[in-house]
């Protein structure tokens, strides 16, 4: 059984903790947050017996297999390496560090000390994208991926979310240095970062704020993305983050030399399209026909899981943190490539330096 | 309501949450009573229409003073906190986590209580909590709930991250109140209704399935119409000797759910409802309940017998202590109050 300790008792420890539980290999044994009454609720809603507000307390009176971080990202980077010194596994909520530095430096001191690090890219595990990965992994696309396409969508209805951030100069998230977008877009750069064989040999981005922020007061916040990258392969990929897209997004397409997977996180559905031609008008009836039966395939498993009890709104948290303790107990290699993990996060430098260099040539031409 | 109150009209009043569909009401009331010398407390992102109406109803804007902040901020309730006697606690966390409601419930007001002993001169802090933090579980149906009920003790069960938060909430209030002196009181309202809030109330049913689902229809439901909930606030901050009192607010002449119904759908829009009876909602959310916990989860426990037990059992409710202690009385009479209620809604096409 791996022993657990939670670092950050705000919303998202609830998802990590209820995901834990649904694992027979992990046990919680300690909540811990520098506001007291922060760990207090936690340990007390979820019968977890200790509580700390001192890091350093918990890791000496508990020493947790795994510890997972979950404050915000500006901590990361200290907690992590406080954790793996302590000689603790560390699963790290995205984004996993504020740059990619940090992040080179803490894998190499996990590896340094034999231990596993993880980042919370819950999404790449969902039941569609195993599939798609088990699709490519056969050699369905037929060859490298020629282009990739990730959309990300979040929803400014959701004002408890915004509200506080839009407020306040002082939050943590607008103290990261791609603010909104920073602690957004993680999720969807990982699937590229996946599928691109080096760092992009290009990379174009432009950042702009949408209408509807500007309403809402959001100042400085940028929250209308949309990125081109290009590897030393030749693969290219498009990235799209916006609130204003409707119906919201969350979606990847990959496409190969002769077919291509486009995955739905949202609907839970993953569609094959086989690169065949048809004969004259049938062109025209036999694509949606094989579309259609596709997407009734997908209803089927759904309706299947469902009934099995397998599908839960944090599906892609649960099999993360399964493939994690796992490859803790030496079963397997870690769930997420650390070489994945450090793209992602140079990605993300890049994208955001060009956005801050050209907010910089906007206010000395203005 | 008269007689001597606890603070002269000179002291110094905070209100957090002001800007609110109650918070609003009670700063027109304080400034109705005399009280001028008051501190808005504000969200940046907050909307600020109803106040504004409230104040220049009373000509007040230049001496109102209006702070802007975080309660999750010491500095910020330091700020709001100094110097004041008598502090208004609204406002509220509406988040849909238990973190989150517990974080903006009961984090900010321990924020609250440290600046207000540290930097105020503390004659009482009023926490308005809500009818949520009740359990009926152990009530039969009809019988009375009171200030002296049982409180929820298994709000995760009940999947109630507001009630959780308001739970909290109150105990941090009662802890300093026993272990610091602090002078409270605290107002539990029930479904509070006026002009500015348009919804029905949970208590009448529910629409996530895509149609409206009223639960019981015989029950009563603990409404208190806006104005009358705002002076029992006020009253409770002012009136002396009830510290650690705890007092209900509801209305007299209460609607049951299918009266409120009714009216609601003659005057806004007739629209396509089913009545589910009682029993028949308590069997099927024990169903729910029990799959969601089968499945571990994979269905959310957002309906359970305790929901279904607090929001929809009937139970009956009394303002007694309110009238007895605060001296309250409505100001505004139920029908007038539908009246008022219902006026906010464009009348219907004929």
């Amino acid at each position: 059984m791996v022993r657990v300790a939670i670092v950050g008792c705000g919303k998202v420890a609830d998802q990590h903790v209820q995901a834990i539980r649904r694992i027979s290999d992990g046990h919680v044994v300690a909540a811990c947050d520098r506001e007291p009454l922060m760990a207090r609720q936690l340990a007390e809603r979820f019968r977890i017996l200790r509580s700390f507000e001192d890091v350093g307390e918990m890791l000496r009176a508990t020493s947790p297999d795994v510890v997972h971080i979950t404050t915000p990202p500006q901590s990361h980077y200290a907690l992590g390496l406080q954790c793996l010194e302590a000689g603790s596994h560390v699963y790290l909520e995205k984004p996993f560090t504020v740059t990619a530095a940090e992040a080179e430096s803490l894998i190499e001191a996990a590896q340094r000390r034999g231990l596993r690090l993880t980042a919370g890219h819950n999404h790449q595990f969902t039941p569609e994208m195993l599939e798609m990965r088990r699709l490519v992994e056969q050699g369905f696309l037929g060859g490298r991926p020629v282009h990739l396409e990730s959309y990300w969508s979040y929803d400014l209805g959701d004002m408890s979310y915004v509200g506080p951030l839009l407020g306040n100069r002082h939050h943590w998230i607008r103290q990261l240095p791609g603010q909104l977008l920073h602690n957004n877009i993680s999720h969807g750069i990982a699937r590229l970062a996946e599928f691109l064989d080096s760092e992009p040999t290009e990379l174009s981005a432009s950042a702009q704020q949408s209408a509807q922020l500007r309403n809402l007061g959001g100042e400085d916040v940028m929250d209308e993305l949309r990125v081109l990258l290009r590897d030393k392969s030749g693969t290219t990929a498009a990235f799209c983050f916006s609130t204003q897209i409707k119906p919201g997004l969350n979606r990847f397409q990959i496409w190969g030399p002769v077919n291509s997977i486009a995955v739905d996180l949202m609907s839970g559905s993953v569609i094959k399209h086989r690169g065949r031609s048809y004969r004259s008008y049938l062109t025209f009836l036999v694509p949606p026909l094989t579309s259609a039966r596709e997407h009734l395939v997908n209803a089927k498993r759904n309706a299947a899981n469902i009934v099995r009890r397998r599908m839960y709104q944090d599906s892609g948290m649960k099999e993360l943190i399964h493939r994690f303790y796992q490859s803790i107990c030496g079963r397997c290699p870690p769930p997420i490539p650390y070489r994945d993990i450090v793209l992602t996060a140079r990605i993300m430098d890049s994208i955001f330096a060009l956005i801050h260099a050209d907010a910089k040539r906007e206010a000395i031409d203005a | 309501m008269t007689g001597e109150f606890i603070a002269p009209r000179a002291d110094r009043i905070l209100v957090t949450g002001s800007s609110g569909f109650i918070g609003a009401k009670v700063v027109e009331i304080l400034l109705e009573y005399g009280f001028s010398n008051l501190r808005c407390f504000v969200r940046p992102s907050s909307r600020l229409d109803r106040l504004e109406i409230a104040l220049r109803r009373f000509s007040a804007e230049g001496c109102v003073e209006l702070v802007t902040g975080d309660l999750l901020s010491p500095d910020d309730c330091a700020k709001a906190a100094a110097g004041t006697s008598v502090i208004y606690h609204l406002a509220a966390g509406f988040d849909k986590s238990f973190a989150g409601a517990f974080m903006n419930s009961a984090l900010s007001t321990r924020n609250l209580l440290d600046a207000f002993l540290q930097r105020g001169q503390a004659k009482r802090f009023v926490n308005v909590s809500s009818f949520a933090v009740y359990s009926n579980r152990t009530l039969k149906r009809g019988a009375p709930l009171d200030e002296t009920s049982p409180l929820e003790d298994a709000p995760q069960e009940r999947y109630d991250a507001y009630a959780f938060g308001k739970l909290k909430q109150e105990e941090v209030v009662h802890e300093y109140g026993r272990t610091r002196g602090l002078p409270y009181v605290i107002l539990r309202p029930g479904a509070v209704f006026g002009p500015g809030k348009k919804n029905l109330s949970g208590r009448v049913g529910i629409d996530t399935f895509g149609f409206f689902i009223q639960v019981g229809g015989s029950n009563v439901l603990p409404l208190t119409f806006v104005d009358n909930c705002a002076e029992a606030i006020v009253l409770g901050g002012l009136v002396p000797g009830v510290d650690g009192e705890v007092f209900n607010v509801v209305d007299d002449e209460l609607l049951t759910s299918t009266q409120f119904l009714k009216a609601y759908k003659r005057q806004v829009k007739p629209f396509f409802s089913v009545r589910v009876p009682y029993p028949v909602a308590y069997g099927l959310c024990t169903l729910w309940e029990a799959y969601s916990r089968r499945s571990q989860g994979q269905l959310p426990p957002a309906f359970n017998r305790r929901r279904c037990a607090a929001e929809w059992k009937g139970n009956r409710f009394s303002n007694q202590k309110l009238r007895e202690k605060l001296g309250w009385r409505p100001r505004i009479g139920m029908n007038e109050a539908m009246a008022l209620f219902l006026a906010q809604f464009a009348p219907r096409a004929s």
